[in-house]
């Protein structure tokens, strides 16, 4: 019988997110041809909370969003939608990957690679524009969006520089990721130090025990 | 007449013989409107069934798949794009009408070299033994006149491993949304297909047809009487449509 998901609405909703998602990709050439690179690699998205699998293909310049598959996964992430969310917009997937909450099986390489083609998916809005609207309403309209997703992408990169040095070095609520990782190698050292003294400690004592019975 | 010699034709018993005629006709009246009154009956729902279909039949590059009652090949174009040129699809309807809309529509929408059409009776598929990885047939079992032949012939074609996808309207799991469906099945699609396709005749056989076709658990027993191995089904829309899936083993 049927999982806890209706599959008529299950199957709706990914029938949409795929339209959506291959109609932005058709006006994305660069991530397109970028995806051809992973076709037929498919990776399981086991989401936890709210619980819904998804799993996804790329299929020539095409992405396939399917509820079910029946064969061999590449890659499979188990998490949270907010684990999910975070390894989606992260500018560095690997450490998102490392340090967040997912459970990973398999090769993380093409999962890497699919996260950056579509979080670089830089849509060129002309084309349809111009075909609905004609060439010169269409091609202004067009710059007047790049220029408005233009600002929008700088003032965010802008306010997130912002906002990062004035808790790390105005506020001092956080310590900077450098010095953080410099705290943690001299942690690592340290404890590496303490195992070693540790069993220096047992050593002698084997040996101040062998010689207590002769 | 003898009781074995008959079968259902919608609500009427007709002769065994006859079913596979009146059928035929049915479809070759509604065939070049075949796909817009499936949008409009279902409102574009059976896409989504057909959808569901092709997840779960697994099907993957290189597969050899039949899609039989094909029709006008919605699930045939799907699987073509799945299987690439190294694989195939056979698409199988009984009915010269609906194989030619069928091919018609899938040429001129470019899915070509790796489908063939092949007019075929789904009681004796003209296949050698295992020849398929998977078997789907949609909206078409009930208009069968023996399904026990057909689900028997269906298992020999499959290969060992294979599965075999019944999507067919079934038994509303609620009481409430079996009398809004009985409303809409004998009122308001006749109506319909008078509209649109000038023949209430062949939606009222519709109707009918999907009234005594099995239910959920009896076509289940059904493919495991001719053979199948883990048979489950997937209820659809409050169960008005069910997808059985049984494997060769």
């Amino acid at each position: 019988m049927t999982g806890d998901i209706n599959p008529t609405l299950h199957t709706a909703a990914l029938a949409a997110a795929e339209a959506a998602l291959n109609r932005a990709l058709e006006l994305a050439p660069a991530a397109s041809a970028a995806l051809t690179a992973l076709e037929d690699d498919v990776f399981a998205l086991h989401c936890t909370a709210p619980a819904v699998d998804i799993y996804l293909q790329p299929q020539g310049n095409n992405v396939r969003l399917m509820g079910m598959y029946d064969g061999p996964i590449t890659t499979s992430i188990r998490g949270e939608a907010s684990d999910f969310a975070s390894l989606a917009t992260a500018s560095d997937p690997a450490a998102a990957l490392i340090n967040g909450n997912l459970e990973l099986h398999g090769d993380s390489a093409p999962l890497i690679e699919l996260q950056r083609v579509l979080s670089q998916l830089d849509v060129d809005w002309e084309a349809p524009l111009v075909g609905a609207l004609g060439d010169v309403a269409g091609h202004q309209l067009a710059e007047m969006l790049r220029n408005a997703f233009a600002w929008g992408k700088q003032a965010s990169a802008s306010f997130g520089r912002q906002l990062e040095e004035f808790i790390h070095e105005e506020a001092r609520l956080s310590p900077p990721r450098l010095e953080l990782e410099d705290f943690y190698r001299d942690v690592q050292a340290l404890s590496l130090r303490v195992e070693r003294l540790e069993s220096r400690s047992a050593r002698l004592r084997a040996r101040l025990r062998q010689r207590a019975g002769h | 007449m003898s009781e074995k010699d008959t079968t259902h034709f919608g609500y009427k018993e007709v002769d065994k013989n006859a079913k596979a005629g009146m059928v035929a006709d049915v479809f070759h009246s509604v065939a070049s409107r075949y796909d817009l009154m499936n949008d409009l009956m279902s409102a574009g729902i059976h896409r989504i069934w057909k959808r569901f279909t092709i997840e779960l039949s697994g099907v993957r590059k290189g597969n050899a798949v039949l899609d039989i009652a094909g029709g006008t090949g919605d699930l045939a174009a799907k699987f073509s794009r799945i299987v690439g040129p190294e694989g195939r699809v056979v698409l199988a309807d009984i009915n010269d009408s609906m194989l030619q809309v069928g091919r018609d529509k899938l040429l001129d929408t470019g899915h070509q070299g790796n489908i063939e059409f092949v007019q075929a009776d789904a009681q004796f598929l003209p296949f050698p033994d295992e020849s398929f990885d998977c078997i789907t047939i949609a909206f078409g079992l009930r208009n069968v006149t023996e399904k026990d032949l057909a689900l028997r012939s269906m298992l020999r074609v499959l290969k060992p491993g294979g599965r075999l996808l019944v999507l067919e309207f079934s038994k509303p799991q609620s009481e409430l949304l079996s009398k809004a469906y009985d409303t809409y099945s004998f009122r308001v699609l006749p109506f319909m297909g008078k509209l649109v396709a000038n023949d209430s005749e062949s939606y009222q056989y519709l109707a009918e047809s999907i009234r005594v076709h099995p239910d959920q658990e009896t076509l289940k027993g059904m493919m495991e009487d001719a053979g199948f191995n883990t048979v489950e089904f997937h209820n659809m829309t409050g169960g008005v449509v069910a997808l059985h899936k049984g494997i060769k083993a």
